[in-house]
């Protein structure tokens, strides 16, 4: 794993862009500049599962119009952070912050998979009460979606 | 004042500061991108843009603290660095620009009971809006890049 990281930065396609005078800085703007569309779409659903926002509307209509906008701000992200991630692949392998944004974005995906699954088939018959394990997964995402900002912010200073 | 210099000298502040800042990006910019989507009629039809800013003002003007307090501190620490930088100066004129065209826009668009303009008004305002936000965040990024 960590040879195919030494090998990813390596490629002339990774050093192009790295040494890009302005394809390196236009990438990086756009993965953070992306982060209201996808992160903040998903943090105002959160914030509306606990009761903290658009009070009264439907979970279901929020859900399907945020997510809309957060998909296209997610492939932004992918895209970007992807180059970005081979332009510092075997700097990044060993990072424990690059580890720990990637564990916290696989905890993210298992959250979002779990309330697929369990909360989202039910949410319908809810009128208005969103239960407590739905709840849970919201606080779970917001905080784990602060933990992803701050170690992706960090890890951009060791490199 | 230790925090200032904490920001400034430790290991860890400036990343610390910078992640505070975006994490109030995300939610100042994300509430911002919501109620231009909905006066450009793109997003959350059934609501009213009225209904829609009262319930997301706590959470933009929160996050507005957040970025305009992590800013501030960053900038203190060491501010003729920052009083030189081009980019700066955009992004602190976007900045003035942006939060008087959103409070004149939302006080216009989103008073309560206020007839639905023409759709062309609506969708200039939302990308206007749109626009100087984020000159500002790209501004913000630039000063890293551009003397």
């Amino acid at each position: 794993m960590a040879e195919w990281f030494q090998w990813l930065e390596q490629t002339p396609w990774s050093v192009a862009i790295a040494e890009s005078i302005w394809l390196f800085p236009i990438l990086e703007g756009s993965h953070i500049l992306a982060l209201p569309l996808s992160v903040g779409m998903i943090v105002i659903f959160d914030l509306h599962l606990l009761g903290l926002t658009l009070v009264g509307s439907r979970a279901r209509t929020v859900m399907t119009e945020m997510l809309r906008w957060s998909k296209i701000g997610f492939a932004v992200m992918f895209i970007t952070g992807g180059l970005l991630l081979m332009c510092h692949a075997g700097r990044a392998y060993g990072n424990p912050f690059f580890r720990f944004k990637m564990l916290f974005l696989l905890v993210l995906g298992i959250n979002a998979a779990v309330y697929q699954i369990v909360f989202f088939p039910k949410m319908p018959e809810w009128a208005g009460r969103v239960p407590a394990g739905a709840k849970f997964c919201a606080v779970l995402s917001l905080i784990v979606w602060i933990g992803v900002i701050v170690c992706g912010r960090t890890m951009a200073y060791q490199f | 004042m230790q925090i200032i210099v904490w920001i400034r000298d430790s290991q860890y502040g400036m990343p610390i500061a910078q992640s505070v800042h975006l994490v109030g990006l995300t939610l100042l910019l994300g509430t911002v991108l919501v109620l231009n989507l909905r006066l450009a009629n793109v997003a959350l039809k059934d609501s009213s843009l009225h209904w829609l800013a009262q319930q997301l003002r706590p959470w933009m003007l929160g996050g507005l603290a957040v970025v305009l307090l992590s800013g501030a501190l960053i900038f203190i620490g060491t501010p003729a660095k920052y009083l030189a930088s081009n980019p700066f100066r955009v992004k602190m004129a976007a900045l003035v620009l942006a939060m008087l065209f959103q409070y004149g826009a939302l006080r216009r668009f989103a008073a309560p009971g206020s007839a639905p303009g023409s759709r062309a008004v609506s969708l200039v305002v939302a990308a206007l809006s749109l626009t100087l936000w984020f000159t500002v965040g790209w501004a913000g990024r630039a000063i890293a890049f551009i003397p």
